[in-house]
């Protein structure tokens, strides 16, 4: 006879319950933990460090219960940590492809061996890790690293990279540090404290799998690790993926280092999930179960569906949700604010789908459906991680792309419609990284994601994401902060002066900028002086400032989403017919560059001659830009395309006036972008003097704009406008240190003045051709569009 | 038996506007399967569940009055007395949902089960089991027939040629005059899901059997080469669940083909339990088409029960 339990089998047939899931001894992890007396160190130069006296912080398990203690590491374990990067980036780096390619195959088939305990190790840290996933991770860029050299010429591994995330997304953790090391690179990780433990056993997996000592580092501890660590000086480069408000506040930290940041800010992002009438609707609320009612999951969804299905999917809903469990929650607090964002949306009129009436305590929460959310509710705007979706309706497809992109993330959105043409423009539409037909969300390697807007500056994932980890130009090097005022940079008063003791017989000109592609006087009325080397005053040009920035951007968002949507063809007779202006106007040009920098007329006419060549370069780029069609490993298909970034804010260099400049316009307008131009501050003229030639060419009025003035007055009014989605700038430690601080989450690409790099590539005047390609994807953001097929 | 379905008038844009992504229902399917049920007790009161859910079936061209009546006794006494007492399960009344068999071998099977006292339904298969492909006239007159014989169930098959050339009208009368001919007898509309193409006229076709006034709908014949599969199973439930949204009416749900292991059994029931919720986890509103499958439950419990796995001659044959 088998033993007997306190369920009556009979009991059991009249409730038809599943009964309880057999809990999982994880045994495979406890030997492991125990292996390491429950006191995970560090690792570091290949090997578990436990250095004495050193706090620590506690890591729990699902239960509440103590798993095992991980160090917080300290100045000393930092710098031994980075010393050993620093050491392992050399070895690593001139190791050949195939050897660098290797270790990371036999580190996937360990995982495959060990994916039990990797398993085990996430679950009791409750982050979620498939073990599959991250095989398929390991082996999709060692297929990169074998192909490093071939496929990516011209381009350098950026050094020392330190890979932090916060406490969810395991799987985003490795999606950053194995393209990192594929590419040749070292890396630091910091992992969040909840990450630490699994962290750790791949690190340890790595160094089996042959990763010479050094390579990979991990340093845990709590948030000021992570400052300490992207402070130290032998870091190269800070990727960081988890929340947007700890992902600001690193930037703002580091600011004035040096060292250049991305972010992937995928945690608590919004993204819209939109129900057409035309779609299967039972999948689509089978899909929104699937994505919204995980345990930890670590987005969030808005649901947008069609008026006349609205009925249909709520029913269904409360159909499918009845007697649905709760749902673990990251933390006690973390429920009480889903809780209490359920609660405020009820008093303003929403009505709740709710599988079961809230717990008063515990780390759970129901599976809730609020329908009819105001937008402006608490649960849409700043929505807390919990297993909660709020419901809107929308009349058209315009009207769901509107609800769609009216929010600050811009990560992901799932469209459910079986109209494959409405699929798609749907998809080109919405202003995200990544979209699903048909499906909530798709995890693979070879799917490149990005954010915009507030969910992140960079893209992982696929080949795209290999360039966060590669340079091209030379890096600016590690600088100091220096104490900033940051509320006073750049609004110090112009200083106009009445012209004293002028020479009469030489009557300065008057110069113009170009603001909503009009010709026009600085909006203040102020102008300044501009001086020839000599120190005489050549010209006056306007004193631009905020509010020419203001008008400037009011023009560009009007007409960039026509010129981005214009065929690449269009795009590239335009860039043309700059050329040919700037061509039959190369006399006027030249003299303009030699009286404003000196330079003898020669040089000055053979930088005329490169900046028509480069114009034409972009021009012939224009529609020959690479998009692909990534191979996926399940059936269906997937289209990956770069697409316009926004409207781009440029402060250019002093070196080379009007090549620097067309070289950012070209790039910049040939991908479909708007631009607003901080031309030199020393040599505006011949930026100013480019104005009539851009009036007489096809590129349409607004797209470009000049704005003379002071540099650090222009670059404090760039960074202060949200629309603005990235600068580039040339210029001084202080702007850099500036940008950082004040607009952490625009993409940045911060530069020193003319550079010339190992092979003797000058950046304006000779670019090799992964400068041009570096600056080309400065331009562009990537979005994928996935459409699974039986 | 339950409230029966009386079925409403035909809706053509209902019907039009069905939408069905194969991918996405595939992947529900997959999920169901990996949902577990968990061991021992709970596995065994499963098993159970699906025993009582069983339309125990025998299709073949050698059936006679012999093998009929072994089956009828089968049905009465599904799994061993002993084993069912070991788990105080022998006095909870349970039987298969049915017998099921072609419409001459009715009069032997009543005849089989009302001698030993027995009021377990007996099912017909009709209209021109399995093809369908005979004059409307004699397929009526076949319903007729099974039910003056005694048959309280009929297992109607639709015609292919109207649902595959979208002819929706003119199938929904048809399988109302069936439901007619049924008088009281419940009717199982059987759509042979196997040659209807797509998923999209699965469910289309699901709809208007409901709307005709079908009782079951029924996945196939066991006789195509397709069968049973969960993908087209959620297909159907999920037209269920909408004709209940929106109507009120419960129509049960009848796999059937191929099923043969005690663990593809349980997935069915998991599937209507996820899908449907557990009101539909009754014999009234779902049964299992099969043949073979008992013996491998009767096996499973047999090993719940004493731990052992059972030599085949220790269990009775049907």
């Amino acid at each position: 006879m088998a033993e007997r339990s306190s369920h009556s089998v009979y009991d059991i047939f009249k409730s038809m319950e599943f009964g309880p899931s057999a809990p999982s001894a994880a045994l495979t992890a406890a030997s492991w933990l125990e292996l390491h007396s429950g006191s995970l160190g560090l690792f570091i130069d290949g090997k578990f460090v436990l250095p004495d006296n050193r706090q620590t912080v506690m890591v729990s398990d699902p239960k509440g219960e103590d798993l095992c203690r991980i160090v917080c590491a300290d100045d000393e374990d930092i710098f031994s940590c980075s010393s050993s990067a620093a050491a392992g980036f050399q070895v690593w780096k001139e190791l050949s492809d195939n050897r660098r390619a290797k270790v990371l195959l036999r580190f996937a088939s360990s995982l495959q061996r060990y994916s039990q305990c990797v398993c085990e190790v996430c679950d009791l840290c409750q982050t979620p890790g498939s073990a599959p996933a991250l095989i398929r991770l390991a082996q999709y860029y060692a297929g990169w690293a074998q192909l490093r050299h071939t496929l990516l010429p011209g381009w350098s591994p950026r050094g020392v990279v330190a890979v932090m995330s916060d406490d969810i997304l395991f799987y985003s953790l490795w999606l950053k540090v194995l393209p990192a090391l594929a590419v040749g690179n070292s890396v630091i990780v910091v992992p969040g404290v909840k990450l630490a433990p699994p962290t750790l056993l791949l690190a340890q997996l790595l160094k089996e799998a042959g990763l010479p000592a050094g390579v990979l580092n991990v340093v845990t501890g709590n948030n000021s690790v992570r400052v300490k660590v992207a402070q130290n000086h032998q870091i190269n480069h800070i990727t960081y993926s988890g929340s947007k408000q700890d992902g600001e506040l690193l930037v703002k930290q580091i600011a004035g280092h040096g060292i250049p940041v991305s972010l992937s800010l995928s945690v608590c992002s919004v993204c819209p999930f939109i129900i057409f009438e035309t779609a299967d609707v039972d999948s689509a609320v089978d899909g929104l179960m699937d994505a919204a009612f995980k345990n930890y999951s670590e987005w969030r969804w808005l649901v947008c569906v069609q008026e006349s299905v609205y009925d249909a999917v709520v029913e269904k809903l409360k159909f499918r949700m009845v007697g649905m469990k709760c749902v673990s929650v990251s933390d006690e607090c973390e429920r009480g604010r889903v809780d209490a964002a359920v609660r405020d949306a009820e008093q303003q009129g929403a009505m709740l789908i709710q599988s079961c009436s809230p717990p008063s305590s515990g780390c759970v929460y129901p599976p809730t459906v609020v329908c009819n959310t105001a937008p402006s509710s608490s649960l849409v705007v700043s929505p807390p991680l919990g297993p909660v979706v709020p419901l809107l309706s929308f009349r058209s497809a315009a009207e769901a792309v509107a609800l769609g992109n009216c929010r600050p993330h811009g990560r992901a959105a799932s469209i459910w419609t079986e109209d494959l043409t409405l699929a798609l423009e749907t998809a080109k539409s919405l202003c995200v990284g990544s979209v699903c037909v048909n499906t909530p969300s798709v995890t693979d390697p070879s799917l490149p994601q990005s954010g915009r807007r507030e969910s992140g500056t960079c893209t992982d994932g696929g080949g795209e994401g290999l360039y966060q980890f590669l340079r091209a130009s030379v890096a600016p090097s590690r600088s100091e902060p220096v104490s900033l005022d940051y509320t006073g940079f750049g609004t110090a008063a112009s200083r106009f002066l009445v012209p004293e003791g002028s020479d009469p017989s030489s009557v300065s000109r008057s110069c113009s900028h170009l603001v909503r592609g009009k010709v026009c006087k600085a909006d203040s009325g102020y102008s300044r002086e501009v001086r020839a080397p000599g120190g005489t005053v050549v010209a006056h040009c306007p004193d631009g400032g905020r509010k020419d920035v203001r008008n400037a951007v009011e023009a560009a968002l009007k007409v960039q989403p026509g010129w981005m949507k214009k065929s690449p063809a269009t795009r590239a007779l335009a860039l043309y017919s700059l050329a040919d202006s700037l061509e039959k106007r190369k006399q006027d040009m030249a003299t303009s560059i030699h009286k404003q920098t000196g330079l003898s007329i020669e040089e000055a006419a053979q930088e005329v001659e490169l900046s028509i060549s480069r114009l034409s370069d972009w021009a012939a780029r224009c529609d020959k830009q690479n998009r692909h069609a990534p191979l996926l490993p399940h059936t269906g298909s997937a289209l990956s395309a770069p697409e316009a970034v926004g409207v781009v804010g440029v402060v250019l260099p002093d070196t080379k006036p009007l090549l620097s400049m067309v070289s950012v316009l070209g790039a910049t307008v040939s991908m479909g972008n708007a631009i607003i131009m901080v031309p030199s501050e020393r040599f505006p003229l011949p930026a100013l003097d480019f104005i009539p030639i851009l009036q007489a060419s096809d590129v349409p009025a607004g797209v470009v704009s000049v704005i003379s003035g002071g540099r650090d007055q222009l670059t404090q009014a760039l960074a202060n406008h949200n629309e603005i989605q990235a600068i580039w700038y040339w210029g001084s430690a202080e702007g850099r240190q500036f940008l950082q601080h004040c607009s952490p989450l625009k993409r940045l690409w911060l530069l020193c003045e003319e550079e010339v790099d190992e092979d003797g590539w000058k950046f304006w005047s000779k670019p090799s051709f992964s400068m041009q390609e570096e600056m080309w994807r400065e331009c562009v953001v990537w979005k994928s569009v996935w459409i699974p097929t039986a | 038996m339950s409230e029966r379905n009386p079925g409403i008038d035909l809706d053509l844009e209902w019907v039009s506007k069905v939408r069905v992504n194969t991918q996405a229902v595939l992947k529900r399917a997959q999920q169901v399967q990996g949902r577990k049920v968990a061991k021992k007790e709970w596995q065994a009161a499963w098993h159970l569940k699906a025993v009582t859910c069983i339309d125990l079936t025998t299709l073949s061209g050698d059936d006679t009055p012999s093998n009929v009546h072994r089956l009828c006794m089968k049905a009465m006494q599904p799994v061993r007395y002993d084993l069912l007492q070991s788990m105080d399960m022998h006095d909870k009344g349970i039987t298969t949902a049915a017998v099921c068999v072609y419409p001459s071998r009715v009069a032997d099977a009543v005849k089989s089960l009302k001698a030993a006292k027995s009021n377990i339904p007996v099912a017909s298969v009709a209209t021109g089991f399995p093809a369908g492909q005979t004059p409307l006239k004699t397929r009526l007159e076949e319903v007729r027939m099974a039910v003056e014989d005694g048959a309280t169930e009929i297992d109607i098959v639709i015609n292919r040629t109207l649902a595959l050339t979208g002819q929706w009208a003119d199938l929904y009368y048809e399988i109302q005059q069936f439901r007619e001919a049924c008088g009281d007898a419940h009717m199982k509309t059987i759509l042979a899901v196997g040659e209807l193409g797509t998923f999209t006229n699965v469910y289309k076709a699901s709809l208007v059997a409901m709307m005709a006034g079908s009782d079951f709908i029924k996945t196939s014949t066991g006789k195509e080469s397709v069968n049973a599969t969960y993908p087209v199973a959620i297909v159907m439930v999920r037209a269920i669940r909408d004709y209940y949204l929106k109507t009120g009416h419960k129509v049960g749900f009848k796999p059937a083909g191929g099923i043969r292991t005690a663990q593809e059994a349980l997935v069915w029931l998991v599937l209507m339990k996820e899908e449907l919720g557990d009101q539909w986890l009754t014999p009234h509103l779902f049964r299992l088409g099969a043949s073979s499958l008992l013996g491998d439950i009767e096996r499973q419990i047999y090993h719940y029960v004493t731990g052992r796995y059972p030599a085949s001659h220790e269990l009775p044959m049907a």
